[in-house]
């Protein structure tokens, strides 16, 4: 009687003996840029260093939602990339842990001066939109020069923007609204482009994806997202608003407490090194400003100097309090009216 | 179950049983450790040791005396009632003692605590058995309390965990945040202020139209008292469906989603199980690959595959018909995702239903002079009705918990399963996604509730083993030709799909530069394939374990007479019926600190898949067991061979098949699984369906095309294996019968 009992017993202890045993010698990333790069980084890190490498590919709201539900538990060493408003709240929510690189000094100036030391800037990147012009030829309408102009009702139908929810690139979107025209005047703007919303996307990186393809005309994303897709050949091109845009300091944060610290710090330095960041385009089909000023900078990236961007403050609008609050507003005031 | 027969002896020998479980109690307890630090649990902390625990905690004292004590009564020459009661006294304190010091310490509970959780358990079941308060031997009363305890801890624990969080907010009761929640547009708006029309009283007069129609109707007709009932019953039913279709939210777009689904893919599946039972016509016999299919890929690559063809770059919108629309994304292309990927499960229900309409019954209605009409109406419709009601809730249950496709191609639309997942994964606030899963878990037992009203208490037994006269009558050849058109349309549009998915993969850029490439599967290389292999590695460790523990239940609510028997089953078919997104914030809300703490271990995905798919197991064996002659275990008892010999010689050979078909589905569900699991995956645990996910909602469709024709390729390849060795044990089995 015992034998079955036994047998049963030794195969669950001996699945959960092997499923729990793990590698000495890893780090464990969050992840928060296009898939292609975690991709990159993970085949690279390993042959850089030694160290095995796993990560979890989560949109930036999606990994701050993350580090919180594990605050007693964390299972992370390091979180890299995403836009930096989450990564300010997650150091002011005590979740990342300040850390200096060595190659700190080499960093540039503009990046390290706006975040203030919450987070190490990885890369920067301009928001704007992905256009595709031949869409909007087919319906006769002009490309739009301004956000004023999405709110048109001739655009409905036609423009996607990321969930602020999941995504930082959406929340971006909403701050640098905010911050160009004030918070009423900003809700006011989204709720009549509210109405011209084909969809709201869980990830930053996607209405690129959808306006290259045609499913909108308008995709609001990052620049650098918008270059991915007309760099793969979709007939779009990309822009920004000339009423003023926002942008990102991409961040790379050492979660506090992780009991790997060593080779969380053997990433970070490695993260921040020449070669590591030209992964990203090279590799990764993501166009940031690398943050190191070593790295060479291929000439197709965009870059501030082509935009009218406007002066984003990090630190207010990084803030879990106004962070939060900007969210919930966002999903209790508009994500709800009808269209 | 007959107890075993027991034989007076002069000294009574040590009970071995007793003997070996207060042994393992007892080195665990002093050598194994209490509690770990981190997510290892296999990790062996010194300090976490009984022996050096032993200095400051009088629990773990106590609970070292007591596992001595199970020994002691072993050993001691003492009648088996006797030691019945001393073990019942020593298991029941154990156990005590031992939950005692894991909830006072409140520690990730180690391995050790574990294993004396479960000695103790076995050696209460062996007193129970020994008392003779239970009327079974050792091994069948342990495994009642050990069966027991897993399914009050991954099952029951969750779900109460669940209800909890949406009353409870930071450790006060308050209905403020249900209500907050509820009020939310976003979960239903019936009248929206946001539109110059009253939808409510739009729907009030639909609703009133439609049941004075048909009271009318039935007036005319000349059933008075039918006509009020029925009357009533068609307005309220109608208004309800017109409110929800005029109001907005996630609850509107779900129940009208799962009720569309439900009845379309309900009828296609009856549709085709005629076919495949009745047709004269040779496409019956491509059935059975295409309904096998959509089963063994996770629902959402029909989504990824909506996009390929009928996106508004989609090739037969777009490159064929020329058409540049983006109506498939929203819930029309949700629809008929699903109802693409759920028709087989109507169909395979629904198949053994028709299999089990017994002709001869339609023929004596005929032949009475029943009219065509008259017999469907009286005959066939009442026997076919409790199958199609358990088929419409299957795919209803399943719509509602589906994630994947309302993400992909939802439009951005809310249905309650995302919003689940935007609470809890997106903002973590585990008391609103709390609320949105009562609400689904809600609608789900309303379904249930509403099926069970439906089919009432009547059943029509069939089967009766007596060997019927009448062949299967062959359908009418219209309807014959008919159908067949309908499922060959569904076929070709099953080989688009899965072949855009297929050619995908080695396209450069779907809609726009179709040129061959290996680079997406080149792609896959390290994390595709990384991947790729926990899914089927953790899939594999699951598949066992939930098909062992779900025979064990089976058997043990068929044959075995315990108190509580109606309420293991009924709490183990829990998981089946609860929507994963909701047993998935249970398990994050349940497991993410504490005594139970497993977040982000890879054991916490093996227990969700052991406990999700166990179900399987317990229908398969409990069908499989009903057939057996209790007379085969009664003289194996009667031989003096205890239950676990008569349940591995003479059971389990018995019911060896439907084991063996339980195995294949728990791995394959295991794999294909997303609602559930999409909340417990962790770095090193992604699984190919997550990843999967993330690629396509990222845009990388090329990418997750690839891992998607490989997940497809792979699934079909392991079912193939599976079912040339099942039929290889199958000839084995009966060449030994006939040797």
């Amino acid at each position: 009687m015992r034998r079955v009992m036994v047998s049963v017993v030794v195969v669950m202890l001996a699945s959960f003996g092997v499923a729990s045993a793990a590698p000495a010698g890893k780090v464990t990333i969050l992840c928060s840029p296009n898939p292609p790069w975690c991709d990159a980084v993970k085949a690279e890190f390993p042959k850089a260093t030694g160290i095995a490498l796993e990560f979890l590919r989560l949109s930036s709201g999606e990994a701050l939602a993350r580090l919180r539900a594990e605050r007693q538990n964390p299972s992370f060493d390091v979180w890299f990339g995403g836009t930096g408003d989450p990564h300010v709240v997650a150091n002011e929510d005590g979740l990342t842990e300040i850390y200096r690189p060595r190659a700190w000094d080499d960093l540039r100036p503009e990046l390290r001066e706006a975040v203030a030391g919450k987070y190490i800037p990885l890369y920067a990147g301009i928001l704007g939109w992905a256009i595709n012009e031949r869409l909007l030829k087919e319906k006769g309408l002009p490309v739009p020069r301004t956000w004023l102009e999405l709110a048109d009702p001739k655009y409905k139908g036609l423009i996607a923007h990321p969930n602020p929810n999941t995504s930082g690139t959406g929340y971006t979107l909403i701050a640098t609204l905010v911050q160009i025209y004030g918070e009423q005047e900003a809700f006011e703007l989204l709720k009549r482009i509210h109405r011209n919303i084909a969809e709201y996307t869980r990830s930053g990186p996607a209405p690129a994806l959808l306006a290259g393809r045609g499913e909108v005309a308008i995709g609001i994303t990052f620049v650098h997202d918008a270059l991915d897709h007309v760099l793969k050949g979709f007939p779009i091109v990309y822009g920004a608003p000339r009423d003023g845009t926002g942008y990102e300091i991409g961040g790379l944060s050492l979660i506090k407490a992780t009991p790997n610290r060593v080779n969380a710090i053997a990433f970070i330095e490695w993260a921040l090194t020449p070669a590591a960041q030209v992964l990203n385009a090279e590799r990764g089909e993501s166009y940031q400003i690398p943050s190191n000023t070593k790295t060479p900078v291929p000439r197709i990236i965009p870059r501030f100097q082509d935009f009218k961007v406007i002066k984003y403050d990090f630190l207010k609008y990084g803030r879990a309090a106004v962070r939060d609050g900007l969210v919930q507003k966002w999903t209790r005031e508009i994500s709800t009216l009808p269209k | 179950m007959a107890r075993t027969l027991s034989v007076p002896v002069a000294r009574p020998a040590p009970n071995i049983t007793l003997l070996t479980w207060g042994g393992i109690a007892l080195c665990s307890a002093l050598l194994l450790p209490w509690f770990r630090q981190g997510r290892e649990i296999f990790s062996f902390l010194p300090a976490a040791m009984g022996l050096v625990l032993l200095r400051d905690s009088p629990w773990v004292i106590g609970v070292v005396i007591l596992a001595t004590l199970a020994v002691t009564v072993a050993l001691l020459p003492r009648g088996e009632a006797e030691r019945g009661r001393g073990a019942l006294a020593v298991g029941a304190l154990g156990l005590l003692l031992t939950t005692g010091e894991l909830h006072l310490a409140g520690r990730p509970f180690g391995v050790g605590a574990a294993i004396v959780v479960l000695s103790f358990l076995a050696v209460l079941g062996t007193g129970l058995a020994l008392s003779g308060m239970l009327r079974v031997d050792a091994f069948l009363a342990g495994s009642v309390l050990w069966m027991s305890a897993f399914v009050f801890i991954f099952i029951l624990f969750p779900l109460w965990t669940v209800l909890k969080a949406s009353v409870v907010v930071d450790g006060r009761l308050t209905l403020g945040f249900v209500e907050a929640t509820l009020r939310a547009p976003n979960f239903l708006l019936v009248n929206n202020p946001a539109t110059p029309r009253n939808e409510t009283q739009i729907a009030a007069l639909v609703g009133v139209t439609a049941g004075v129609l048909v009271g009318g109707a039935l007036v005319v007709a000349g059933r008075r008292w039918r006509a009020v009932a029925w009357g009533i019953a068609v307005s309220t039913g109608t208004f309800v469906l017109a409110a929800l279709y005029l109001g907005f939210g996630a609850v509107r777009n779900s129940v009208l989603l799962a009720i569309a689904v439900g009845v379309v893919s309900t009828a296609l599946g009856f549709l085709f199980a005629l076919l495949s039972e009745r047709s004269r016509l040779p496409t019956r016999r491509l059935l059975g690959p295409f309904s096998i299919l959509p089963i063994i890929t996770p629902p959402f690559v029909l989504g990824l595959a909506m996009i390929f063809l009928f996106g508004r770059r989609g090739f037969i919108t777009y490159q064929v018909l020329g058409i540049s629309t983006n109506i498939f994304f929203g819930p029309l292309g949700v629809a008929i995702a699903q109802i693409l990927a759920y028709t087989p499960i109507a169909y395979l229900v629904l198949q053994g239903v028709v299999q089990a309409m017994d002709a001869s019954m339609e023929e004596a209605a005929e032949t009475l002079g029943a009219s065509r009409w008259h017999t469907l109406r009286t005959v066939t419709w009442p026997l076919a009705r409790p199958g199609l009601a358990n088929a419409f809730l299957l795919v209803a249950i399943e719509s509602l918990a589906d994630f994947g496709n309302p993400i992909i191609i939802g439009g951005g639309v809310p249905y309650l399963a995302t919003e689940v997942f935007f609470a809890i994964i997106g903002r973590f606030n585990p008391n609103e996604a709390a609320v949105y899963g009562v609400g689904l878990l809600f609608l789900t037992l309303l379904i249930f509730f509403i099926q069970r009203r439906w089919i009432g208490r009547r059943f029509y037994v069939t089967v009766t083993g007596r060997p019927s006269a009448a062949t299967p009558r062959p359908l009418p050849a219209w309807i014959d030709y008919g159908v067949s058109t309908i499922f060959l349309i569904w076929m070709a549009l099953l080989i688009a799909l899965y072949g855009s998915v297929f050619v995908g993969s080695v396209t450069k850029l779907w809609g726009f530069d179709y040129t061959f490439t290996l680079q997406h599967l080149r792609d896959l290389s390290p994390q595709g394939w990384q991947v790729f292999r926990t899914s089927a590695k953790l899939s594999a460790y699951a598949a066992v374990p939930s098909v062992l523990v779900g025979f064990l239940i089976g058997y043990l609510v068929t044959r075995v007479d315990f108190p509580g028997r109606g309420a293991l089953e009924l709490s183990s078919m829990l998981s089946f019926a609860v929507p994963g997104t909701v047993m998935g914030i249970g398990y994050i809300l349940a497991f993410n600190q504490g005594v139970l703490f497993l977040t982000g271990t890879e054991a916490i995905i093996i227990l969700a898949f052991v406990f999700r798919n166990m179900p399987v197991g317990i229908r398969a064996s409990v069908a499989a067991i009903q057939q057996i002659d209790r007379s085969l275990e009664e003289a194996s008892t009667m031989l003096r061979a205890n239950s676990v010999i008569t349940l591995r010689r003479i059971v389990m050979p018995l019911v060896r098949s439907a084991l063996f078909s339980g195995l294949t589905f728990s791995f394959v569900r295991a794999m294909t699984a997303v609602s559930q699991v999409i909340f417990l995956i962790s770095a090193g645990t992604n699984l190919a369906t997550t990843q999967l996910l993330s690629y396509v909602e990222t845009g990388r469709l090329g990418r997750g095309a690839a891992l998607a024709s490989v997940l497809t390729l792979f699934m079909v390849a392991v079912i193939l294996a599976l079912y040339a060795m099942n039929r290889r044990l199958d000839t084995r089995a009966a060449e030994v019968v006939t040797a």
